[in-house]
């Protein structure tokens, strides 16, 4: 598989998981409608709301707050003239505006990418990847993350985050209906019983659901980053090379939040990760393959 | 009621034909920036190479030929005007820029200095961003170039008096794009 195809493909993932996100939203408040009755149909645009709410304040001011929550410092050109030398590169042969560059002082390799769109991006490396990497993988990193600027992985995540919120906040509240026994006001009217069943089940399931489908949205675009990447430099040896670096490391980044764990090109919570389905990067062993491959076709 | 449809029916085909116009207008103006771009990164390692050819002088007196392919190559690349030559003054100019680091090589004393070394980082970023301008402009070439041959966009192509462009293609048996030997 060529890059072309394998962005193809993760683009095609991504619309599928979003699509089964909306399906999810839909299933779930429709057996809100079957347990409770009509009367709960009220409670569907607040959970939205305070979704949206609480999501796209963080979105509009994605490079400010990251960088709060990160520790990240903002550098100029003079601090860093080689670093910036290899980011100018990533923008000529991209197309994209120069974004800012922020450094987190720390010894684990890792980087990240923010902001809401191109001109406002924002991309950080710790202190530790600029002195482990040679230039080819600083390349490659660099790449990986202005991919992420050029896909718009931050409005992506950003309306997974909103529909899988709101998920959670609606069945939060429909549960705690269910245990003080509101609701259902029309009890007699509504009686299959496998439909009930069914409903309660949504309702219990439905978060879990959503997360799950997060995750996976999250790793589709770790993997388009990646091709979109060799669609920039031609050179996927680069990213490849860094990713083994990355791989061969044990250090994680010593994470002020959680709640950002998914933005860094390397999973800082690979050690805590349960399984597979839950993480938000695909395995690293998995990309350097995927990137082997595009190797072997250049 | 027919003269709505009649009315809606040309609104569409108006909007229609804007949108192939303006699609073909503005990958045309891509790859004009996409080529001064090409134009800014080639003029940038031409600025470079007084200093880096002072800088080896210095250290290796006795290497006159290897100077004179780089001044030639120089003198060459700020004079072409059209994209051909453009592109094959480029390329003279990689390979004689490579002749010279390679004079480099034998100089321990040059190696080490740290004037060599951050030509040497500037001279090896200018590289891979003209490089990478010229890849870009390619890409944008073909974009435009696909438009103005296919259906529908091929059709407003004269009267957007927009016409195929030409590939930038540098002759370099070095070339990064050329097949890797694998055992």
């Amino acid at each position: 598989m060529n890059f072309r195809t394998q962005q193809a493909a993760n683009r095609r993932k991504t619309i599928g998981l979003l699509v089964g996100m909306g399906v999810l939203m839909w299933l779930l408040v429709y057996a809100a409608l079957t347990y409770f009755g009509t009367s709960t149909a009220g409670i569907v645009p607040i959970a939205v709301g305070i979704a949206l709410i609480s999501v796209w304040g963080s979105y509009y001011g994605a490079d400010k707050l990251v960088i709060t929550m990160t520790g990240a410092k903002l550098i100029q050109e003079s601090d860093n003239p080689k670093l910036f030398n290899l980011i100018q590169e990533v923008t000529i042969a991209s197309g994209l505006p120069m974004p800012k560059v922020a450094i987190v002082v720390d010894t684990a390799p890792n980087a990240f990418a923010t902001g809401r769109n191109p001109e406002h991006a924002l991309i950080a490396f710790t202190t530790g990847i600029l002195d482990a990497m040679d230039r080819d993988q600083l390349q490659g990193v660099i790449a990986h993350e202005m991919a992420h600027v050029a896909n718009r992985d931050t409005l992506v995540s950003a309306v997974a985050a909103t529909t899988a919120g709101a998920i959670a906040i609606l069945s939060d509240i429909l549960t705690r209906m269910m245990w003080f026994g509101g609701g259902r006001r029309d009890r007699d009217s509504n009686g299959n019983p496998i439909a009930l069943v069914f409903s309660l089940l949504i309702l219990i399931l439905a978060p879990l659901a959503a997360v799950l489908l997060k995750s996976a949205i999250s790793r589709k675009r770790e993997s388009l980053a990646d091709a979109t990447a060799v669609a920039f430099t031609r050179n996927p040896t680069g990213l490849r090379s860094a990713l083994e670096v990355l791989a061969a490391d044990s250090t994680v980044v010593r994470q002020k939040s959680t709640s950002v764990a998914h933005i860094w090109i390397e999973s800082p919570l690979d050690g805590k990760s349960v399984s597979k389905l839950f993480s938000t990067h695909p395995p690293i062993a998995e990309r350097i393959a995927v990137l082997k491959a595009m190797e072997q076709q250049s | 009621m027919e003269i709505f449809v009649v009315l809606s029916v040309i609104a569409l085909l108006a909007i229609f034909f804007v949108a192939q116009y303006n699609r073909l207008i503005r990958l045309n103006i891509s790859v004009n920036e996409a080529w001064a771009q090409i134009e800014v990164q080639l003029k940038r390692r031409t600025d470079l190479i007084p200093n880096l050819v002072e800088t080896v002088k210095g250290y290796a007196k006795h290497e006159q030929s290897t100077f004179d392919a780089v001044v030639a190559a120089r003198a060459k690349a700020t004079s072409a005007s059209s994209v051909a030559d453009v592109a094959a003054a480029d390329g003279m100019l990689t390979q004689a820029l490579r002749g010279l680091l390679a004079v480099a090589e034998a100089y321990p004393d040059l190696k080490a200095s740290t004037n060599f070394l951050s030509l040497q980082e500037e001279l090896s970023t200018t590289e891979n961003k003209v490089a990478f301008s010229r890849q870009f402009y390619n890409d944008n070439v073909r974009s435009l170039n696909t438009a103005v041959k296919t259906v529908p966009t091929n059709f407003f192509a004269g009267f957007a008096k927009v016409t195929a462009r030409e590939f930038y293609e540098v002759e370099d048996p070095q070339d990064r794009k050329a097949p890797n030997v694998k055992f």
